[in-house]
């Protein structure tokens, strides 16, 4: 009887660690989500590169930023914790993507001249490590290649393998955020594995 | 037993255990064939030289002021600022055009007539005379041009060649 109780009390001892530290965390998020600054300190650059990886055009990226983190922050109170608060703003970014470029503002301004990515920027700008200089310039070759084979994916195509593998989501977050079943997440995610692994895979 | 690595992984397989979704088997051959796990590991060390290069691209942006940004956004800027400022030139001109033809050609109708001097009774008469010299120099007996080609008219019919 007094075994059993001690492990009852052991289990509620467990759960209640399990409670306050969730509650912890969700307090930790929420008091980010309070301060703007914060998110964007935070959250700002991982944003700008998914957008402007996923559409190409910096510029737009930079609004399509702005604007997931201010919506964020007045719609803070719908953050439930159900996910971690960068697939959150993740998925606010692709709404507001979307919206961006299905209004006809937008495909005016970007027939009269986008802006695009220098890909030769982004690729100078590796971290350096202790390579030797070939080896870098070899690095950087592979940037702008995987840069210019994401450019000839389509957008969901391009958008869903960032998800993955830039923005490390899971099959089943990206077809939660996307509304997309499973399967068409996975099938979209095999023909740009496909495109990507055949023209780098040709050139290693 | 030694376990049979002759055979690769599919594709479709190798890019399901990219994806996160690759069976036990999949998993047990990458830790026995080095082609296949090399694949994944190529794929993956790629990603990652992407994924710095595209953040600190990223970071890059996010240290430059607005000021920077107008920057980068002002020669699309002044491109719209042109085009627009010659679209609406343009038009000015054609409504200034338009708008002067309308305003000002009966005007000058108007004065044309007013501005023409009214015909005295010597004018009328010296032109009569003028006529008349003419009629008489048409109604001699000299052949008319036209009879060189012995065209006769019908009551309803156009000129057309005398028959021989």
């Amino acid at each position: 009887m007094a075994t059993a109780t001690l492990s009852n009390l052991r289990i509620a001892s467990v759960y209640r660690r399990r409670i306050e530290s969730a509650m912890a965390e969700r307090g930790a998020v929420i008091s980010e989500l309070d301060d703007i600054d914060e998110l964007v300190r935070v959250h700002g650059a991982r944003i700008r590169r998914f957008v402007t990886c996923s559409t190409g055009d910096p510029d737009l990226a930079e609004t399509i930023m702005q604007d997931t983190l201010l919506r964020a922050f007045k719609g803070r109170e719908n953050f439930r914790g159900e996910c971690s608060l960068s697939t959150w703003l993740t998925g606010i970014a692709i709404n507001v993507t979307r919206d961006h470029l299905r209004s006809g503002r937008y495909r005016f301004w970007k027939q009269l001249k986008a802006t695009a990515v220098d890909v030769h920027e982004m690729a100078s700008l590796l971290p350096s490590t202790s390579v030797s200089p070939e080896r870098r310039m070899l690095a950087q070759e592979r940037i702008k290649e995987l840069y210019r084979v994401l450019e000839t994916l389509s957008y969901n195509q391009r958008t869903i393998f960032l998800m993955r593998f830039s923005e490390e989501m899971s099959v089943d977050e990206i077809s939660e955020i996307l509304g997309m079943a499973v399967n068409t997440v996975r099938t979209h995610l095999h023909r740009a594995l496909k495109a990507v692994r055949s023209k780098l895979g040709a050139k290693r | 037993m030694t376990p049979d690595i002759s055979k690769h992984l599919a594709d479709e397989a190798l890019n399901d255990v990219l994806i996160g979704l690759g069976s036990l088997e999949s998993d047990a051959h990458l830790v026995r064939c080095p082609e296949c796990r090399s694949k994944v590991e190529n794929f993956r060390a790629d990603m990652n030289l992407f994924n710095s290069a595209s953040m600190a691209w990223s970071e890059s942006r996010s240290g430059r002021p607005a000021e920077a940004s107008w920057h980068r956004a002002a020669p699309r800027i002044r491109f719209a600022f042109v085009s627009w400022s010659a679209a609406v030139a343009l038009l000015l001109i054609m409504a200034i055009t338009l708008w002067r033809h309308s305003a000002v050609a009966p005007t000058n109708n108007i004065n044309m007539v007013e501005s023409q001097p009214l015909d005295s009774e010597t004018q009328i008469a010296q032109d009569n005379e003028l006529l008349q010299e003419i009629n008489a120099a048409i109604g001699s007996d000299d052949e008319s041009p036209i009879q060189e080609y012995k065209l006769r008219e019908g009551p309803h019919s156009r000129l057309r060649p005398q028959s021989q």
